[in-house]
């Protein structure tokens, strides 16, 4: 017998020991940008934890809600910037003051039966981020955003979503003052679910046009980033 | 821009990339423990873009393309993200090469201490 209960079988995650140089460099990039008064410590570690702290769930929830309720999907598109503080993202105040590239407007864009939306940023990474959070890596590629505006429905097929000629593509880029999102359509036998079992197949791919929702479906498409081939020159 | 700068060639070929590090550890993090310093790092720093002389987030960014495919392309993301933004504050003068290197050596001094 012992006397305390605590559970001796738990076992603590691996973690990397040892000290990479990237870490280093990480440091000290940050240092001397403080040291020359570029930032403050203050900033960094505010715009740092605004970084941790955001993901995808406030926009599944967005979208979510607005299947479940018509009156709030109304909001949604009309006025997004107050609909997004019901699922507890005030946009204009971040981080308590704003980050320079998510300062901007923001619209929510709705599937239709005949319409599917996919967002980009043609010229650099721009996206949703206080709703969405950071972006995925393939997101950020010359690759997908040069071919997206193209070619989309190829470009679509590649992370899986193959889409009929009647269903048209509306590709919407992204800039530093206009933000969007995809609302796709709720998908069918998802009828009577309840928000949380909504929300979680309402996954970021979903969010941002590269998916369509689907019940039984709540993890990303994972893509390996690839360089850009012209169709014409490819293969 | 695409010159090669000898601070971080050197850790470029010393290959600490996360994917090879999470391995050797058995670590399932999908990205390092820094990515949200440099995530905060980059937001800093475009915020103020506005008064000081540092690369605006457009300029940042396209540096960061142009980087990340050629001197850097053999390194994952975001290692290339954090090499490519120290390249351009190098190439632009905002930070001495050779201050960096003292910084490297004392940072990790400092970590590896017990």
């Amino acid at each position: 017998m012992t006397d305390h209960d605590h559970d001796h079988d738990r076992t603590v995650k691996p973690m990397v020991d040892e000290i990479t140089d990237f870490e280093v460099l990480e440091i000290a990039l940050r240092e001397l940008c403080i040291e020359k008064g570029i930032f403050t410590a203050e900033e960094h570690r505010r715009f740092t934890e605004f970084a941790e702290q955001i993901g995808p769930t406030p926009a599944a929830r967005l979208v979510a809600k607005a299947w479940l309720d018509p009156e709030f999907k109304k909001l949604d598109l009309a006025e997004p910037m107050t609909a997004r503080k019901e699922v507890g993202v005030d946009w204009m105040e971040p981080s308590s003051f704003g980050t320079p590239s998510d300062f901007t407007a923001f619209q929510i864009l709705a599937d239709t039966p005949t319409v599917h939306n996919v967002i980009v940023c043609a010229l650099c990474s721009c996206y949703p981020r206080p709703i969405l959070g950071n972006s995925p890596e393939w997101y950020r590629t010359p690759n997908y955003r040069r071919r997206m505006v193209r070619w989309p429905r190829q470009v679509l097929a590649e992370f899986g979503l193959y889409l009929s000629d009647e269903i048209s593509i509306r590709v919407q880029d992204s800039n530093q003052k206009h933000r969007f999102m995809v609302m796709p359509l709720q998908p069918e036998g998802t009828e009577g679910w309840d928000e949380d079992q909504l929300a979680e197949i309402i996954t970021r791919d979903c969010l941002i046009g590269v998916a369509l929702p689907k019940a039984g479906v709540t993890t990303n498409v994972i893509t390996e980033p690839r360089p850009a081939l012209h169709p014409g020159t490819a293969g | 821009m695409t010159e090669r700068i000898d601070a971080l060639q050197a850790i470029v070929e010393r290959n600490q990339v996360w994917p090879r590090m999470a391995a050797k550890w058995g670590v399932e993090n999908p990205v390092p423990p820094w990515k949200t310093s440099l995530d905060g790092l980059c937001d800093a720093l475009d915020h103020a873009s506005c008064d000081a002389d540092v690369p605006n987030f457009k300029e940042r960014r396209d540096e960061e393309d142009a980087l990340s495919a050629t001197v850097y392309s053999g390194l994952p993301y975001p290692e290339n993200q954090l090499v490519s933004l120290a390249h351009s504050l190098v190439a632009r003068g905002i930070i001495d090469e050779a201050e960096l290197k003292k910084r490297l050596v004392s940072i990790r001094e400092r970590l590896d201490a017990l």
